[in-house]
Parts: structure tokens; C-alpha cells; sequence
């Protein structure tokens, strides 16, 4: 099943930085979206969840228009399709006046009118799951970088999404806290959870994806398996990033 | 020296002095949250208008805006009958509340560009909608950062209310110039510095409490 698909995107800021994207995302894909910095990775996981508007194209969350030909469906409905997917950022956006546990009850309590039973269940089950479950009383601040991604993560299942997007999740973070929050991701995708991730960890994209997106000025120069991108490369370009990447 | 009678004058002179700090608190804190809200929307004329209020409220002394309010409205063409006032607190809690509200609200815009862009995004792909993003996440962030303008800012609205004077309303200073006249003494200046530091000690302490209460830690 189709659960993101995405034809002909196009958006500007003051440039153009998506020329025209085209993407399917199926059940259960681990997508990594690889990249340099400015070649509309996180502009394209944006589009997808309304943090930004298409120009023109289509985007269409499990079956269900998000845009259609450049023309947005209705609020509510894209209010429906945001609640389809799960984001992770990568500066986190925990609330900073909410404990750990508040940051993880408040939507399903203000959205989704869940009993606090339930609520208060799933988010010791997502906190246990994320390894935080000790840290559920304090405030975000006293915590470090791969903890608050980890919270993070925990806030956005605790609303049951069927995609999660991460855009950088450890490009913030300290290079010995980038493990925890990529284990963690790497247990999501053994549970078949179906994700896009953007990010700068090729050793990450190459393991735990399942398809791997190569981007460069606003386009897909290259998709494939991990082994086809890394190990056979088509484009030079792709080739010329990853040697500098991986040097 | 009488001075249990000049005590008295003094906490007679204080009760207006807090009066007009508390009414005046009390309108010009929400009304300042309005003005910052008006001043986001995008209704343009309803910003300039706001604009230009602030603009009139920070940049003309209270004082003449206490004094014009109670003396000067009746004289407007037109209108001026219509607004003319007979008490001199309404008056004075009209002016004090306007200038208020003005700075207030440009704490509170302070406060609300300090809130990260991230966090609009972080409640949205939550599924919150405006409202509840924010009353639940951006006023909370916004509060803890103006607090300690707020707190200066009440601080000196305790001292200013003596500015009443222009209209002879017979506050705290007002009592002591009197005592002051009447007996050929400064003493009554003194006890009048005393009394404005125990006022403006009570926010100060509310204030560190609070500041205590939302530092998130």
C-alpha cells in the first residue's frame, strides 16, 4: 500500500528549491532522504505535514489528496492528514513549560479527547519504549540532546501515527548522542513503522533504511536500495557527495 | 509632633495610591494582551490604529495624559461635552490604564517573538489547533519571558500613580506635601519613602516568587 506519494512537487522561497519531486513511500519503507545542505530534504518532509505550502504538484497521504495540482484540500481535511503522521525535529520543540509527561499527554488529551487513563497508560508505555520513563516528571531543560530527541519521538507515537518524519533528528546533537536517538529509530523500524528520514548519518541511511533517496538542487538524482546508492552509484554526483561524505 | 496623626494622613493618602495601582492593574493587563493580539492580526488598520496608540501613549509624558483626560476631553469639539468627567479617579484610572495597557503590550510582543517558530510547529503537527497552541504553548513561554519587564514595570506604576497629583487627588506624596506644609517639616517626606518601599516591596517578592514558580527547571 501507497502511504505517501508525491508527483511533480514544486515549491520556491526566494529560489526554486524543489524542481519537481516525485516519490512513493510504501508501507513499512524506511526511507532515507540524503543530501547536502540546501538540496530541499527538509523543505520536501515539510510540504508533506502543511509546515509549508506546495506551489505546485500533488502530495497524497494513504490514498486521501493532501494537495491535488497545486490546490490544498479543505482544513479539516488536512487537519485528518496531519494527524496521519508523526514529525520529529531536529531541534526537538519539546514545550520547555511542560514536563516530560506533559509534553507527551497534551495533544492526545486536547486532540484526541482520549480518557486520561488511556492516556496516562500509553505515555508510560512510549516513555518506557524511548527509555525515558525514569525523566517523566522533570522539565525539559535538564535534559540532554538524545534524551529530548527521544522524548520527542515518544510525543509524536503517543498520536498512534502510521508515518513518522524526521528531519535531522541528530544533526543538533552531540556525535556520542546520536546513537540513542538513532537506536530508537532503528526499533521503530523493526516494528514496520513506515518512515522518512532526512538526514546527514550515512551509516544509518545504509543499515536501517530500506530505500535510500540521494537530493541535490531540488531534485531526486538517485533512488534505490542502500546498496545500489552506496555501492553503485549511477550519477556522478551522487558519487562526488558521498566520497566527500564518507571520507 | 503630632506623628499618629501624620501616620494616619499617610495610610489615608496611601489607600488612593493603591487603589489606583490595583484598578489600573487589573484593566491594563488584560487590555495590553488585547493590543498585542490587534497589533499581530492582520486586519492592517486595526494595527496601524494600535500602532499609532502605542506610539501617542510612550511618547507623551502620563502626566499631561492624566492632566488632559480630566481637563482637557471637554474641550474637544463636538465630542467634549459628551466626556466630560466627574470624578477625578475615573479620570485618572482612565489615563493610567491607557498608558499602561501601551507598555504592557509591548512587553508581551516581546515576549511573544522570544517564543521559538519551532514550537508553532511542534503544536501544529500535534494536531492543536490555534487556540489551544496558544493558551497551552505560547502564552505560558511568553509569560516567563516578560516577567521580569513586568515586574519593572509594576514597580513603576506604584511610584507613578503619584502623578495623580495634577488633578489633586490626594494620594500618598500628596498627603505628606500637606503634612508637609502644614507643620514646616520634612519628616512626613520620609515616612512618605518608606511607606512607597513597602508598596512596590510586595511585587517585587510576588514577583521573584513567580519568576521562581515558571523558570521550567
Amino acid at each position: 500500500m501507497k502511504m505517501v506519494q508525491i508527483k511533480d512537487m514544486k515549491k520556491s522561497f526566494d529560489v526554486e528549491v524543489l524542481k519537481g519531486i516525485t516519490l512513493d513511500v510504501h508501507q513499512g519503507d524506511v526511507l532515507a532522504v540524503i543530501g547536502s545542505s540546501g538540496s530541499g530534504k527538509s523543505t520536501m518532509l515539510r510540504c508533506l505535514i502543511d509546515l509549508e505550502k506546495v506551489d505546485s504538484g500533488t502530495v497524497i497521504i494513504e490514498g486521501d489528496p493532501l494537495v491535488q495540482d497545486g490546490v490544498y484540500v479543505s482544513q479539516g481535511e488536512i487537519q485528518k492528514l496531519i494527524l496521519k503522521m508523526g514529525m520529529v525535529f531536529q531541534h526537538f520543540n519539546l514545550f520547555p513549560h511542560l514536563t516530560v509527561r506533559q509534553n507527551l499527554e497534551l495533544a492526545p488529551k486536547l486532540v484526541k479527547q482520549q480518557d486520561p487513563k488511556t492516556i496516562r497508560e500509553n505515555a508510560q508505555k512510549y516513555l518506557s519504549k524511548v527509555g525515558m520513563l525514569s525523566k517523566a516528571d522533570v522539565f525539559p531543560a535538564s535534559l540532554s540532546g538524545g534524551q529530548k530527541q527521544r522524548v520527542a519521538i515518544a510525543r509524536a507515537l503517543m498520536m498512534n501515527p502510521d508515518i513518522m518524519l524526521f528531519d535531522e533528528p541528530t544533526s543538533a546533537l552531540d556525535p556520542e548522542l546520536t546513537g540513542e536517538v538513532l537506536e530508537t529509530i532503528r526499533q521503530l523500524a523493526e516494528e514496520n513503522m513506515t518512515m522518512i528520514v532526512v538526514t546527514h548519518e550515512m551509516g544509518f541511511a545504509r543499515e536501517v533504511a530500506n530505500r535510500v533517496v540521494f537530493m541535490d538542487g531540488g531534485v531526486i538524482l538517485e533512488e534505490g536500495t542502500p546498496d545500489e546508492v552506496f555501492g553503485n552509484p549511477k550519477c556522478d554526483r551522487t558519487r562526488e557527495f558521498l566520497t566527500t561524505v564518507l571520507k | 509632633m503630632d506623628y499618629l496623626g501624620m501616620l494616619q494622613q499617610l495610610l489615608k493618602g496611601s489607600g488612593i495610591t493603591i487603589i489606583v495601582f490595583c484598578a489600573t492593574y487589573v484593566m491594563a493587563l488584560p487590555l495590553g494582551m488585547l493590543v498585542t493580539l490587534g497589533v499581530r492580526c492582520r486586519f492592517k488598520p486595526l494595527k496601524a490604529v494600535l500602532n499609532f496608540y502605542i506610539y501617542i501613549m510612550r511618547g507623551t509624558p502620563l502626566m499631561l495624559q492624566i492632566f488632559t483626560i480630566f481637563y482637557g476631553l471637554p474641550f474637544l469639539p463636538v465630542v467634549g461635552p459628551y466626556l466630560t468627567l466627574t470624578s477625578r479617579m475615573a479620570a485618572a484610572l482612565i489615563a493610567f490604564t491607557l498608558n499602561y495597557a501601551a507598555y504592557f503590550a509591548e512587553i508581551f510582543r516581546g515576549g511573544l517573538l522570544a517564543v521559538d517558530k519551532g514550537q508553532y510547529e511542534a503544536a501544529k503537527v500535534l494536531g492543536l489547533n490555534r487556540t489551544q497552541t496558544m493558551f497551552r504553548i505560547i502564552f505560558p513561554q511568553m509569560f516567563r519571558v516578560a516577567l521580569p519587564s513586568l515586574a519593572n514595570e509594576t514597580i513603576t506604576l506604584v511610584k507613578d500613580t503619584s502623578l495623580v497629583f495634577v488633578i489633586g487627588m490626594g494620594d500618598l506624596l500628596e498627603a505628606a506635601k500637606n503634612i508637609a506644609n502644614a507643620q514646616a517639616t520634612i519628616l512626613p517626606y520620609f515616612f512618605c519613602m518608606i511607606f512607597y518601599l513597602i508598596l512596590t516591596t510586595v511585587p517585587a517578592i510576588i514577583f521573584k516568587k513567580l519568576e521562581k514558580k515558571y523558570s521550567f527547571q
